[in-house]
């Protein structure tokens, strides 16, 4: 899922307007969360019980990582080449360092067509991370396929794809920046969240209700009454149409309720 | 790897979930001598229509009406059947939560995996053994050796050039195979398909040179003479094909395999729950409707003393030793 | 003659009032599930599944047989009329069904959909009952080296079914082939870009992620302000329900085309009927005089991947009532349910089943009658419901997707990923790529590297394999050429477009 989030930055990088400057900065952003992802986790770690490393730890593993992955790499260059290089150093060497350089080429170019500048760059992250994802996988095994072979294949392919779209975004002339608006995806994101977290505990009825209101604020037309009413119909009608007429295994109402 | 978002992402959505379930979990399980009281889900860890599935309804549908109580099945499909098993392993331990396991889930994949999120023993309570479906030895139509004895040599002499077929790692036909394998002491290629149906028809296609599956699938493909058996792996005959020798009789004894499917509950399970269960299995184990039906899939129905808990306590735990022999981990 | 004989027979079975029961009951909920998003075939059968373990075997079979179908015809209104493709079969139609649904042509692309859809049925009924047998060799002749190359070609249609730059259409396959590596590796079993998270263990479900990109970002999109005005003028300006004179005689050969490819490769077991949709639709655009109107409400591209994937679902029968091997997962669900009453499918499921069989095969013909008696009168409505203000259809829609998601297996964390890939379809749309090739690219993507593999563990390495068994090597050359005839034209086009000033 980190993969996802990496993306949602990589859109708020186009927001209206946006320089090259601004973008820049937002790819630097970009390269650092895993890292800030894997940070709030573990926050999220100290409410939860949970068997896995602590904030602090995380924030010394990855600036070690971040600090120290060119000499561990020529160290263990020098050294053969046998031992295994840790997660953490991986993901600078594979994912980090190169989305910074992308970063600081971004302040030295002025993209022609930052449309497909931009989605070009998305991309490239995508594959490093991939390819820092599958980066643990096994290669080829003699004549047979591993499990990494075709991820990493996938990886380079879409690295290198994703590579030329940005470079002839870059040089060609092409479409501006569409507008980003946080409205919708918001509420929705919010009202499809809302139901995956309460359907099992709370129920088809009340997930539904509630889940079906807060997409409405999505969009600045609704209509309280109305969505209210509706609101209601839909949620009794599926309760009908799913569990009885479909026959689908789904709680209609809260479990505190049902015990 | 050991980064910890793999790990940590589901403790996160976890957490959510728990804040919010944990609001309506207080009140006191249900009292284990009115059992049950409600309806009872009985989770499926494969597809509706599978082997298990088939077994799991033919038998719930009758202990249902000893029950007095409905049993909703819920097929929940993943990684050869633990995520579903993993479930049941967290689920409330009030008997309202039962799983069908099969030879995969609670014993071949302790070692097939690793990281497996439940122990078989620890986190289960045995509740009843409900059928063995054997396993054959099978060969596409024009396979060079004629009998069983003809297929080891051949096997043993040409293990480079011979191609398995297995459904998919973790599946009946891959473990089976992979112990068949053990026994000859031979490394052929295993090719992994998707599924028996794709792998039986690799084998009718004659892609593949050999396979071991379940029953089921292949009495007919064996009648119509499209693929043949050189064996069947239990200590007797299977009605639904006479004329397929044993691996006793064939020669290769040390052979034996059964997939086999019990209930379990989640670990703690009150025990006058687990006698009831037990009991309403065994009953309907022995109604003349369920039996016609097991054996026309060609299961075996295991005898009154393999249908205690503590029978199938037993089982468990040997089929992991047997299995943690032959299989290695999958990385 | 037999075939007559065993015909007759057949419609003597499917006509009995009991069995026609079962049939209408089938399309009907097939229909109602197809309608509803989220829910795919496969979902909808295997729910369905244990509602007819009470019932007699033939009846079962024929309602199964019917929500299969039902749910083909199903699919397609909701690619028209929303945008969210429920099947993989479906993501092309909504290419230029939902273009025609926004150029207030909705109920012409209902109606030819249901009629190309009801003539190709036809077609394919005729077609098992005639040539079931040989046909079946086909699908034996298929191997592993034979499906990669096959897969090879499924992408290359992606390509040309893009109708913008072909580098971004080739970045988006290959986006997709990555997302379709997440979960267990097919040979060691090993977990791949999962994070430990059970859900992904099988990998991302072709549902979650075509919600999210088509049918969630769509949403998302039409929210952003200024987009209100694009949605209005859609609700203002439907025109007639029922295609026009011009719409059937553009659509005929679009539909006979269709059909005869949909036949063809719904036999192949696997993929084939996916690759049955992309494959007519990129003839018809290949084929059209201006292949520049495909993406913009064309109605061959409609007719033609509904006609192939109808076609396709009929056809995938013959595997299992010839060879008793059910050839992709719906078609196992089958097999479950005669497992259930008694009767094991295999190669002689014919002789000694001929009522379960041939009954099966005349009810297909009956419920394709039913089907578009049924769907046609129905466009009316659904055209209607286009009129129902946005304000109220779109968190409608979010809810109906979000149970749908939920119900396939009762997991809320892939609710949660349809969501998260709701704003990676928005991001898509903002940076104009296009998601239909992502979507071929997952559904392609395990097939080509299990097949991949498999080839080469057949023959121990060999990479020629794929170029001299006869029929791969048709099937590369075929993609070869198509390759070169997608990319020459936009590099011609770049030539000219270096002296225009960029349009957007």
């Amino acid at each position: 899922m980190a993969e996802t989030t990496g993306q949602l930055s990589g859109g708020t990088a186009s927001l209206p307007g946006a320089r090259s400057v601004t973008g820049a900065a937002i790819i630097l952003v970009l390269a650092f969360t895993p890292q800030i992802i894997e940070l709030l986790i573990a926050l999220a770690g100290l409410v939860a019980p949970l068997s896995s490393r602590g904030p602090l730890q995380v924030v010394a593993a990855h600036a070690s990582a971040l600090a120290a992955a060119i000499p561990t790499l020529a160290q263990q260059y020098a050294a053969g080449g046998k031992t295994s290089l840790s997660p953490d150093v991986l993901m600078a060497l594979i994912y980090t360092y190169p989305l910074i350089a992308v970063g600081v080429f971004t302040f030295l170019v002025r993209p022609r067509a930052p449309q497909d500048y931009f989605g070009g760059v998305v991309l490239m992250a995508i594959a490093l991370f991939a390819l820092w994802a599958s980066s643990d996988l096994q290669g080829m095994r003699g004549f047979s396929f591993g499990a990494g072979t075709a991820p990493r294949i996938f990886g380079l392919l879409l690295l290198g794809l994703g590579a030329a779209v940005a470079v002839i975004g870059a040089v060609s002339p092409g479409a501006q920046l569409a507008t980003y608006h946080w409205r919708g995806p918001l509420f929705v994101s919010l009202a499809i969240l809302t139901f995956a977290v309460s359907i099992r505990p709370l129920g088809l009825l009340i997930t539904g209700l509630a889940s079906f209101l807060i997409a409405a604020i999505g969009s600045p037309e609704t209509r309280w009454r109305e969505a209210l009413i509706v609101g209601i119909c839909l949620t009794g009608g599926c309760a009908l149409l799913f569990p009885y007429v479909l026959g689908l295994p789904m709680p209609l109402w809260p479990r505190f309720i049902l015990q | 790897m050991s980064w910890c978002v793999r790990a940590r992402s589901i403790g996160w959505l976890a957490a959510i979930a728990g804040v919010v379930a944990g609001l309506g979990l207080s009140t006191a399980p249900a009292k284990a001598q009115n059992y049950p009281t409600r309806s009872i889900t009985m989770i499926v860890p494969f597809a509706a229509g599978g082997p298990t599935d088939v077994i799991a309804r033919i038998v719930t549908a009758h202990m249902a009406q000893t029950l007095g109580q409905s049993i909703i099945i819920e097929n929940v499909v993943g990684a050869g059947g633990t995520t579903a098993t993993a479930r049941a392993a967290r689920a409330a331990n009030d008997g309202y939560t039962l799983i069908t396991g099969h030879m995969g889930t609670h014993a071949a994949a302790v070692p097939l995996y690793p990281k497996l999120a439940y122990h078989p023993e620890r986190d289960f309570e045995p509740v009843a053994l409900l059928a063995g479906t054997p396993i054959l030895i099978l060969a596409r139509k024009d396979f060079a050796p004629k009998d069983t004895k003809e297929f080891v040599d051949y096997i043993k002499a040409n293990s480079e050039k011979v191609n398995g077929a297995h459904a998919g790692v973790g599946s009946v036909s891959h473990v089976s195979c992979e112990l068949l394998n053990s026994i000859l002491d031979v490394k052929p290629v295993g090719v992994p398909f998707n599924g028996t149906g794709p792998a039986m028809n690799a084998l009718v296609a004659g892609q593949v040179d050999y396979m071991c599956d379940q029953i089921v699938n292949a009495v007919p493909q064996i009648n119509a003479g499209t693929i043949k058996a050189y064996a069947i792996a239990t200590p007797e005959r299977n009605p639904a094909l006479p004329n397929v020798p044993t691996t006793t009789e064939a020669g290769l004894p040390k052979f034996q395999a059964q997939a086999w499917n019990a209930i379990f509950a989640p670990k703690g399970t009150p025990a006058p729950i687990l006698a009831k269960l037990n009991a309403a299995a065994a009953k309907a184990l022995d109604d003349e409707g369920v039996r016609k039906r097991l054996l026309e899939l060609g299961s075996v129905i295991p005898a009154q003393a393999d249908r205690t808990p503590e029978a199938l306590a037993t089982l468990v735990k040997s089929e992991i030793a047997k299995w943690s022999a032959v299989l290695k981990p999958a990385s | 003659m037999d075939l007559f004989a065993n015909l007759a027979h057949g419609f003597a079975v499917a006509l009995s009032p009991i069995n026609l029961l079962m049939c209408l009951i089938g399309a009907l909920v097939g229909t109602l599930v197809g309608v509803l998003p989220g829910i795919g075939t496969i979902a909808t059968v295997a729910m369905l599944l244990p509602i007819t373990f009470g019932l007699q075997p033939v009846g079962a079979l024929i309602m199964l047989a019917g929500i299969y179908y039902g749910a083909q015809y199903g699919g397609s209104t909701t690619s028209i009329l929303v945008n969210i493709p429920g099947e993989a079969t479906s993501v092309v139609t909504a290419l230029d069904g939902f273009q025609m649904a926004k150029q207030g042509r909705a109920g012409p692309a209902l109606a030819i959909a249901a009629i190309g859809s009801f003539f190709a049925g036809c077609v394919a009924t005729v077609l098992i009952a005639i040539l079931g047998a040989p046909l079946t060799k086909l699908a034996l002749a298929f191997g592993p080296a034979e499906y990669f190359s096959l897969m090879v070609l499924g992408l290359i249609f992606a390509v040309v079914l893009a109708k913008g730059s072909v580098l971004k259409a080739i970045a988006m396959i290959v986006l997709g082939l990555l997302l379709s590596m997440v979960g267990s590796d097919i040979e060691t079993g090993v977990s791949r870009m999962a994070f430990n998270i059970p859900e992904l263990a099988d990998g991302l479900g072709f549902a979650t992620v075509a919600m999210g990109v088509f049918g969630f970002a769509e949403i998302i999109r039409n929210l952003d302000a200024g987009a209100e005005m694009d949605r209005d003028l859609v609700q203002k300006k439907i025109t007639g329900l029922m295609p026009t004179r011009k719409d059937l005689s553009d659509s005929t050969p679009a539909i006979l085309r269709g059909t005869v490819l949909g036949s063809i490769l719904g036999i192949l077991p696997g993929g084939g009927a996916v690759i049955a949709s992309f494959a007519a639709y990129t003839l018809e655009k290949k084929l059209a005089k201006d292949p520049s109107r495909f993406g913009r409400g064309a109605i061959e591209g409609v007719a033609a991947p509904e006609s192939a994937n109808n076609a396709a679902a009929q056809t995938s029968f013959i595997p299992l009532l010839t060879l008793g091997i059910p050839p992709n997962a719906v078609m196992a669900l089958m097999v479950g349910a005669m497992t259930i009453h008694g009767i094991v499918p295999g190669p002689q499921v014919m002789q000694k089943q001929p009522d379960l069989v041939w009954g099966m095969i005349a009810s297909m013909w009956i419920g394709n009658l039913m089907l578009i008696i049924i769907n046609l009168p129905m466009v009316g409505i659904w055209v209607r419901l286009l009129r129902v203000p946005y304000r109220l259809m779109f968190p409608s829609i979010v809810i109906f997707c979000a149970i749908g998601i939920y119900s396939v297996n009762n997991a809320p964390v892939d609710v949660i990923l349809a969501g998260a890939f709701g704003l990676v379809g928005y991001w898509l749309i903002k940076h104009d790529f296009e998601p239909a090739p992502l979507l071929l690219g997952m559904v392609l993507g395990p097939l080509m590297e299990e097949n991949l593999r498999r080839a080469l563990l057949i023959s121990r390495g060999d990479w020629s394999v794929f170029l001299t068994r006869p029929l791969s090597a048709v099937l590369l050359a075929i993609a070869a050429g198509l390759l070169v005839l997608a990319v020459l034209p936009t590099l011609r086009r770049k030539r000219d477009e270096v002296f225009v000033e960029s349009e957007g």
